[in-house]
């Protein structure tokens, strides 16, 4: 049901769990961290598709390579900086560089362990591994495209890295909605502005647009759920036909998804764009939505910076 | 095991050791000594134990070989060529640009190579799961890795030596080639990993310790794995950095080798020496 809240690491394992009942081929690797991503139940399912390590988050990405080359789909799971920043070269040797097609899966991702600090905050992990080429990017916005990008990515063959939160999040979607691993979903079309949210806080770039048309300004909204490879043909389209892009992440404005579109538009169809997101310093502690607030992402902020950058002649 | 057969294991080594040569003959240079001190290992594996085919390299049931230690590159080229599974002209191609035998080995351009290593530290968990994939298929096929004695500073090792013993894979079965060099001078003095029989012990596997010069020994310790029920085994081959060079054995400045013309010559009659001496053998043996 839209705008219905629902856990998206519980949603995450459901549909794991869903897609291993048809699929034999799937395993679950685990460094101390599949209960706390949603696959509690795996382990009791498929007890000899689940394999626990402990935290050797590094070891892990070269097991489920070497299980890869076997036929296997491992699926790894854990909080979002240690399966990427923390193994980095594992991930761009022994799964991007030898092709392998397994599953990385960053949760608790972005700001959403809020409090733990900047240690545990993943607002680096799309600009390093965008870094690799023939890894897919998936940062699903809600529970509806969630449990469809764990279906899609496992009927990719490829590596692949999925980003999610850890906070209940809202339905944006109807369940029926059309979802494609690299296309982008036009949520509301527009012609002043185009928004371009990912992630966690597509649900801001929700209530922001709504704002938006509130005041009179007609909005485009894109989803990118899909931040490699990236939908090409619709970015710049909405560049064409709007001529102003302001993109909404939770990430470093440097190399995540706005640093992804600028690099397609200004060789392509130069135009001005907006980045929210946050500066080069480690983000700050404190209540999830209070940190939000603090780096811009709420909704009446982002209108805010929306208004002041169609001013801005 | 048979003597006649050793004796050809041994002319075999010799061809892999002249492949090593006309690799550095034709890139000029290249990590000459690892590659060198771990012949007799690659000889025994390509030419005796491992179950593959290079008609089929992509065989489902085949034995894995993972070159962990990913720098001693020139003597898998010399032996994957030297088993068929490419032409041995390619070798003449080293260091030329886009040839598919670059200096730290790439899957994607050549059959019968299983991994891409280079970056030290990784090739014992990719190997370890490719063991319990293996496993879990209930396939009666082995993975062996090569790893260097340097190479074990790197701490990703012994998170895969961890797990491998954790997850009882007996079916995979490491060789250290203990050349005792790095770049840098002994090992030991480097970074010390002694008393190392028994740090893999403590790690919960097997251990034997071996001439890793000695083919029989290579092949009859392999055919005892598992050491020990339910554990994965290593194999320390204790070995000479750069064997069969004269000027270059147990010398440090050997591990990357930037060849003069005349140390071409003198490693030219190094092996023709080594190939007097095994065809008196071969003809005392009356082969």
């Amino acid at each position: 049901m839209i705008n219905e809240l629902k856990d998206p690491r519980k949603t995450f394992g459901e549909a794991v769990i869903e897609a291993a009942d048809s699929n034999q081929n799937i395993v679950v690797l685990s460094a101390d961290s599949s209960s706390g991503s949603g696959l509690g139940d795996f382990p009791k399912k498929f007890p000899d598709r689940h394999f626990e390590f402990g935290i050797m988050e590094q070891g892990v990405i070269g097991f489920a390579s070497g299980l890869a080359t076997t036929g296997k789909i491992p699926v790894f799971a854990a909080i979002a900086p240690f399966v990427t920043a923390r193994p980095f070269e594992m991930f761009r040797n022994d799964l991007g560089y030898m092709n392998q097609n397994v599953k990385v899966v960053g949760r608790c991702a972005s700001l959403t362990y809020d409090q733990l600090g900047s240690t545990h905050h993943s607002i680096d992990d799309v600009a390093i591994i965008r870094t690799i080429p023939g890894v897919t990017i998936i940062n699903p916005g809600d529970p509806v495209t969630i449990r469809k990008a764990v279906h899609a990515m496992i009927k990719h063959v490829g590596p692949c890295y999925m980003k999610i939160g850890s906070p209940k999040m809202p339905v944006l979607y109807e369940e029926d909605v059309d979802f494609n691993l690299g296309k982008g979903i036009v949520i509301k079309d527009g012609t002043d502005v185009t928004l371009i949210g990912t992630g966690t806080v597509l649900s801001k770039a929700v209530a922001a647009a709504k704002l938006l048309e509130e005041s009179g300004i007609s909005v485009r909204l894109i989803d990118i759920h899909t931040i490699k490879p990236l939908d090409r043909e619709l970015i710049l389209s909405a560049a064409r036909e709007t001529g102003k892009i302001v993109t909404i992440e939770e990430h470093f404005i440097a190399g995540g998804l706005g640093s992804a579109i600028a690099e397609i538009c200004i060789q392509e169809y130069p135009v001005k764009m907006k980045m929210i997101g946050i500066g080069d310093h480690y983000a700050s502690n404190g209540p999830y939505e209070e940190l939000l607030g603090k780096y811009g992402l709420q909704p009446d902020q982002i209108k805010e910076t929306v208004i002041k950058f169609l001013s801005n002649k | 095991m048979d003597s006649k057969e050793i004796l050809k294991l041994e002319y075999t080594a010799l061809k892999l050791r002249r492949n090593i040569l006309r690799l550095i003959r034709a890139g000029e240079a290249g990590h000459v000594g690892g590659a060198l001190s771990s012949v007799e290992i690659l000889t025994a594996l390509y030419f005796n134990l491992l179950n593959i085919d290079p008609v089929n390299p992509k065989w489902k049931e085949r034995d894995r070989f993972v070159l962990s230690a990913g720098h001693k590159c020139l003597v898998l080229y010399a032996a994957l060529a030297e088993r068929g599974f490419f032409d041995a002209a390619i070798l003449d191609t080293y260091g030329a640009l886009d040839s598919p035998i670059p200096g730290h080995p790439n899957m994607h351009k050549l059959p019968g190579i299983e991994t891409n290593t280079g970056a030290l530290g990784h090739g014992l968990s990719i190997a370890g799961g490719m063991a319990l994939g293996l496993r879990l298929d209930k396939s009666p096929a082995k993975v062996y890795v090569l790893m260097g004695d340097g190479e074990l500073a790197e701490g990703s090792n012994w998170e895969a030596a961890s797990a491998a013993s954790m997850h009882k894979l007996e079916n995979l079965i490491v060789f250290v080639d203990r050349n005792k060099l790095q770049i840098s001078g002994p090992t030991i003095e480097v970074m010390s990993y002694e008393p190392l029989d028994e740090r893999w012990r403590s790690f919960g596997w097997g251990v034997r310790v071996i001439d890793g010069h000695n083919l029989e020994s290579i092949i009859s310790n392999v055919k005892q794995t598992p050491f020990e029920k339910g554990k994965p085994s290593v194999i320390i081959a204790d070995t000479l950095k750069s064997k069969g060079l004269s000027f270059a054995e147990g010398k440090v400045n050997f591990h990357y080798w930037k060849a003069k013309p005349e140390e071409l010559e003198l490693a030219e009659h190094d092996l023709n020496m080594i190939e007097e001496q095994l065809r008196t053998k071969i003809e005392r043996a009356g082969l």
